[in-house]
């Protein structure tokens, strides 16, 4: 008899086309948080407030009802949504741009008020939907279309460690960062994205992952370069991680 | 008619809540009334005031250009208030703090020693109720007994207990004798 | 002489009428950001809310007070923020986005002295920013404009249903000193029925497909027949919500047109008029968007000039040159910023244009 090994998750749209560009780690991050949404049994209560930038198109293939902030303002619009409907489970999913250069007094000040739900961070170290530019997690020394002779600390400052930042808010439940570029890693990841929605269910506070993801159009780089990139490069300064974790704590 | 009253002082001296006495009064009366208080940078160091203006029909400018009773409780106040007293109109003064200068003669005068009547009373800070009793007499256009009704309302919980007193204060004020005008 | 009845009045500040009044409108959460001379709404909100077990949030900015409200009215909430000139700059992205969602936001601004920080002082130089907009694209803000503490009251209720009825941002536009200032007001309950917003309120996708509020439109065709039916709804609007009020416009050669605390003043300043033999009359839009357009239009075949009063350096009065479309002359009596302009000096300035 056979057995079924592999399904679009439940939370999926049946008719969702593959958008995101080949070897992008988008598309293994979104389908993760479907997959979560499914064993989580929230799609039927879930809210999404969307980013812009690459991350925007999550809500082309999760069938979840979704509002689309501007630039940098998810977290505003999840705080929003979350304090004007308590019961609902409440999500944002969005680049380090939107998350930590544009909203980065939007994420800060969610974590410190404690807000009671949940957020993604995928981390590719530039601008990815405006072609490349330098971006908040830029590494030191990393060429983009903006630092053309590549990062210097001097010129342009350091990038910042998010997952590092968000955990140091005493309303955050929850911090990790996490990377997609191994099997390994990416069961590591699904389990910090269920520990990051689960902490908002218990009502224990902010849950955060950074997903330490690949842009190999921008990066110019094949998928397989673009995740050794990940491991060799972005992980020296990004360290993975649980950086937070009230829930172990008891 | 429309009539118009500044309360003005030292801040800590209670006009903003004097002039919501007698506005809650003058509203208690059947009357039209606003109130509008100086705000921000005029707050600070000088003077605070608020007018009020109360009439039987719908209030127009909440803010005129000259007054029909001034109360100044200090001597900032009286200066600064001087010109804008209309003709006929009546300047009442703490005399406590106030210097008894006549500096116009188009206009009447009242100068009282506000802050030592308080004094006696037993709480300088019922000053600002004290002068409500002699706008009271002066005006002849809101009552006791409606300034009594409007502080009860308008006095908050916490300084309920102080009601007795503040009622003391407006009759001191209602009854001191007004020779001057 | 129309007596004040005062058994069922309160003395109350306008700011503190206002957030008064959204709560008794069912206002389920505010978020705000401190800025004179408004303060005292987000104030009186932070404890009543939260003793309503209703949502509150001391927002970080404006930026972000005006996303929470999005949020919020993405879920159908009834929902609010307040904020004043410099700060309401800040809040022009999420209007503009508000109005492409096409989401219920209430915004309470509070008008004081500009460009940039300016002061704090009476002023009504917000009437382009609210009736033009600051944000990108082709959109329409409901703006409603009060002369009164009573009316503070009596449009904010209003501003919750047309914001809900239209789905579309609407902005009750006060100034300093309807804020500050206190009047006997009576809040009276709620009159307007509740909108059903189910069809579209985001709820989580209980039994149906996801919905997604959004403002992008990828397709070039798509933002235009959006932006048609966008403004199909407006022309509703227009025709269904023009509010104004008038005041011996009928035999009047000369029509004063002031909005909010300043066509106080306007209206004594006429009564002087009238007194003196010069047939004045007033206009008071109450609705700035939608404006009275046709009404002016149909008084100036009959009136012989116009005159516009503001506390600003001429704005309003740009409109009304639209309305009447050069028919009649159309003057300009302004004072930059403050309190509106006292009613002996309006007086002076009317005899000067005469």
């Amino acid at each position: 008899m056979a057995t079924q090994v592999f399904k679009i998750p439940d939370s999926f749209k049946k008719d969702a086309k593959y958008s995101f560009c080949p070897g992008c780690d988008h598309g293994v991050a979104v389908r993760l948080v479907g997959e979560v949404l499914d064993e989580l049994g929230v799609r039927e209560n879930t809210i999404l407030a969307a980013s812009i930038g690459c991350s925007v198109t999550i809500y082309d293939f999760l069938n979840i009802d979704a509002i689309e902030a501007p630039h940098g303002r998810a977290m505003a619009e999840a705080t929003g949504v979350k304090r004007a409907r308590p019961d609902k489970f409440v999500f944002t999913y969005q680049g380090d741009g939107d998350f930590a250069s544009i909203g980065l007094a939007e994420s800060l000040n969610a974590a410190l008020r404690g807000e009671n739900i949940s957020a993604i961070c995928i981390n590719n170290t530039t601008y990815g939907m405006t072609g490349g530019q330098l971006g908040p997690t830029t590494l030191v020394g990393q060429v983009t279309t903006t630092s053309p002779t590549g990062r210097n600390v001097e010129y342009y400052g350091y990038p910042i460690k998010i997952a590092e930042h968000i955990a140091l808010c005493d309303g955050t439940a929850f911090s990790a960062r996490v990377s997609l570029d191994t099997v390994a890693n990416i069961k590591k990841a699904k389990q910090a994205i269920k520990k990051a929605f689960e902490v908002q269910i218990k009502g224990l506070g902010l849950g955060f992952v950074e997903i330490l993801s690949t842009c190999p159009t921008n990066w110019k780089m094949t998928p397989e370069q673009a995740h050794e990139r990940v491991r060799n490069e972005m992980m020296k300064t990004f360290v993975p991680g649980i950086y937070k974790d009230v829930t172990s704590a008891v | 008619m429309e009539k118009n009253f500044i309360i003005a002082g030292f801040g800590g001296q209670g006009v903003l809540l004097a002039g919501e006495v007698l506005a809650t009064a003058f509203m208690l009366a059947g009357k039209h009334v606003t109130w509008y208080p100086s705000y921000g940078a005029e707050m600070r160091g000088g003077t605070v005031n608020c007018e009020v203006v109360a009439g039987d029909e719908e209030v127009s400018a909440v803010n005129k250009l000259d007054t029909d009773f001034i109360v100044a409780l200090n001597q900032a106040s009286f200066d600064k208030f001087m010109k804008k007293i209309k003709k006929g109109g009546i300047m009442i003064a703490n005399s406590s703090l106030v210097k008894e200068l006549k500096t116009r003669t188009d206009m009447n005068y009242i100068f009282a020693p506000i802050t030592k009547l308080a004094e006696e009373l037993g709480n300088i800070k019922m000053a600002n109720i004290l002068a409500l009793g002699i706008v009271a007499k002066a005006s002849k256009m809101i009552s006791l007994e409606h300034l009594i009704d409007a502080l009860d309302r308008v006095l908050p919980p916490h300084r309920k207990n102080l009601l007795p007193l503040n009622i003391k204060a407006l009759k001191i004020g209602y009854e001191y004798d007004l020779l001057p005008v | 002489m129309t007596q004040c009845m005062t058994d069922k009045k309160v003395l109350t500040k306008g700011n503190y009428a206002i957030a008064q009044a959204a709560i008794l409108a069912g206002c389920e959460c505010y978020f705000g950001y401190p800025i004179t001379p408004q303060s005292e709404i987000g104030e009186y909100m932070s404890g009543k809310m939260q003793e309503l077990n209703r949502g509150y949030v001391s927002a970080e900015s404006e930026l972000a007070a005006i996303n929470m409200v999005i949020g919020a009215c993405s879920t159908g909430a009834k929902a609010m923020t307040s904020s004043s000139s410099c700060a309401v700059s800040l809040m022009q992205e999420g209007l503009s986005y508000a109005t492409s969602d096409q989401l219920p936001v209430v915004l309470v601004s509070v008008m004081r002295g500009g460009p940039g920080l300016g002061n704090i002082y009476p002023s009504q130089g917000d009437y382009f920013q609210s009736t033009k907009g600051g944000g990108n694209g082709d959109y329409k803000l409901i703006v409603l404009a009060p002369s009164t503490v009573q009316e503070c009251v009596d449009l904010t209720y209003k501003a919750f249903y047309l914001a809900h009825k239209y789905r579309n941002p609407t902005v009750l536009l006060a100034d300093g000193l309807l804020g500050q200032m206190m009047e006997p007001v009576e809040f009276k309950e709620y009159p307007y029925p509740e909108i059903d917003n189910s069809i579209w309120a985001l709820t989580g996708a209980k039994g149906r497909d996801g919905r997604v509020i959004r403002s992008y439109a990828p397709l070039a065709e798509d933002q235009c027949v959006f932006l048609e039916k966008l403004y199909q709804k407006y022309k509703t609007i227009e025709e269904n919500e023009t509010e104004w009020e008038e005041i011996g416009t009928e035999d009047a050669d000369v029509i004063l047109v002031s909005f909010g605390s300043t066509s106080r003043n306007v209206k004594t300043a006429v009564k002087m008029c009238r007194e003196k033999g010069i047939k004045a009359g007033l206009l008071r839009p109450i609705t700035l968007y939608p404006f009275p357009n046709n009404r002016l239009k149909e008084l100036a075949k009959k009136a012989k000039k116009f005159i516009v009063v503001e506390v600003n350096m001429g704005q309003m009065v740009n409109d009304v040159k639209l309305a009447v479309n050069g028919e009649v002359p159309v003057e300009l009596i302004h004072k930059p910023v403050g309190a509106p302009p006292a009613p002996e000096e309006i007086l002076e300035k009317i005899e000067e244009l005469l």
